[in-house]
């Protein structure tokens, strides 16, 4: 259960998060199996006839109903154990669903060029690191934006003084953002 | 009292996205389902053969059939807890391990992208929803690679010289402000 904590700022997803939903699954399926006891139990526990033929006449015609008996016992079981694990599914995992769901609609954004702001999910919500990691990227991105901004705008206070002056810093400035903008690759 | 107009109106969403639970769920209740199947088999005929072993015997020391089968019911139904449990329980971990897998990569391409690798694809692994947003992923960062690499080869070619001072005006403006679109 040693997962990478890629972030390095806490796990991706929490061990109470993985041991609730064992949990919550235990329940889960104990609460079906109980439900099938009880089908079980009611449907068998009739009383036997009194006398030794008649008794063993039950027993012997118990056979032929036994099969549909168990068949709709365990589909019912299967029913109901199934509608409670998914439903429990979508509960669980939408604390990963709903981040990534997030995660999407803010780089839709970023994409189309919509001002992105800093992304926070839900608290209780997995994958927190994700967010970080992300807000960590955009932030390195604007650092580096406005430095070649800063050194652009420095360049035009030389225009101030004679134009070869300031063709010569602009373009000094140019070659310098140039290869700030080497870094990525 | 709490002004619910200022609460955030997504803290009680639940997401649904088939393309992540559905699976899941899926698994889930196929393993429900194999251990029900599996149960019905082994139950049908080995009450069978109980009861028809309890009619031959003859001595009929119970008042239900169910006084018979009760111990074979016991264990059949703590197997068939057990099993579906430790097969979920291994199904909850795999999908765990596939969610740390996959986000993880997602994570550490983020964190290469601010160091400044924009190219290295991100490959998130096997489940297909996580392969989708690492695609996602991967088409942001290259957008933001595409956009600094105009904007670095345009610095080069006005540095280089030789443009008329109205021209490089225009281009210098035109060049500060697609730099002000990187990251809006």
């Amino acid at each position: 259960m040693s997962g990478p904590e890629a972030a390095g700022n806490g796990p991706l997803i929490h061990r109470r998060y993985v041991f609730g939903l064992l949990l919550r699954l235990c329940v889960n399926f104990a609460g079906g199996v109980g439900i099938l006891f009880v089908i079980l139990y009611f449907t068998l526990s009739r009383p036997l006839p009194g006398d030794y033929a008649e008794v063993f006449h039950a027993l012997r015609n118990l056979s032929p109903f036994l099969r549909p008996i168990l068949a709709v016992s365990v589909l019912v079981y299967a029913l109901l154990a199934c509608g409670s694990t998914s439903a429990l599914c979508v509960y669980i995992l939408h604390k990963v669903a709903g981040p990534l769901y997030r995660m999407e609609l803010v780089l839709d954004q970023y994409r189309s060029g919509t001002p992105t702001r800093t992304v926070s999910f839900r608290s209780g919500d997995q994958i927190q690191p994700l967010a970080q990691a992300f807000n960590l990227w955009i932030g390195t991105l604007r650092r580096d934006r406005l430095r070649w901004l800063t050194t652009m705008k420095d360049a035009e206070r030389h225009c101030l003084q004679d134009e070869a002056t300031c063709r010569a810093q602009m373009e000094e400035a140019l070659r310098k953002v140039a290869e700030d903008m080497a870094g990525y690759h | 009292m709490k002004n619910r107009a200022l609460q955030p109106p997504w803290s009680r969403i639940r997401y649904v996205t088939p393309r992540f639970q559905g699976p899941a769920v899926l698994a889930f209740a196929a393993i429900i389902a194999t251990g029900g199947a599996i149960f019905w088999k082994l139950v049908d005929s080995e009450f069978q053969r109980v009861f028809l072993h309890a009619a031959i015997r003859g001595h009929y020391a119970f008042d239900s059939a169910y006084d018979i089968i009760r111990d074979l019911l016991a264990w059949h139904l703590a197997g068939l807890f057990v099993g579906v449990f430790l097969t979920g329980s291994v199904l909850v971990l795999l999908l765990v391990a596939a969610t740390r897998h996959g986000i993880g990569k997602a994570v550490d391409s983020l964190r290469a992208s601010a160091d400044g690798d924009l190219s290295t694809p991100t490959g998130t692994g096997p489940i297909s929803e996580f392969g989708r947003f690492g695609e996602k992923i991967d088409a942001t960062r290259s957008d933001t690679l595409a956009s600094i690499l105009k904007i670095r080869s345009e610095a080069a070619a006005l540095a280089a010289g030789g443009i008329s001072p109205e021209e490089f005006r225009l281009r210098w403006d035109e060049l500060k402000h697609r730099i002000r679109r990187i990251a809006p």
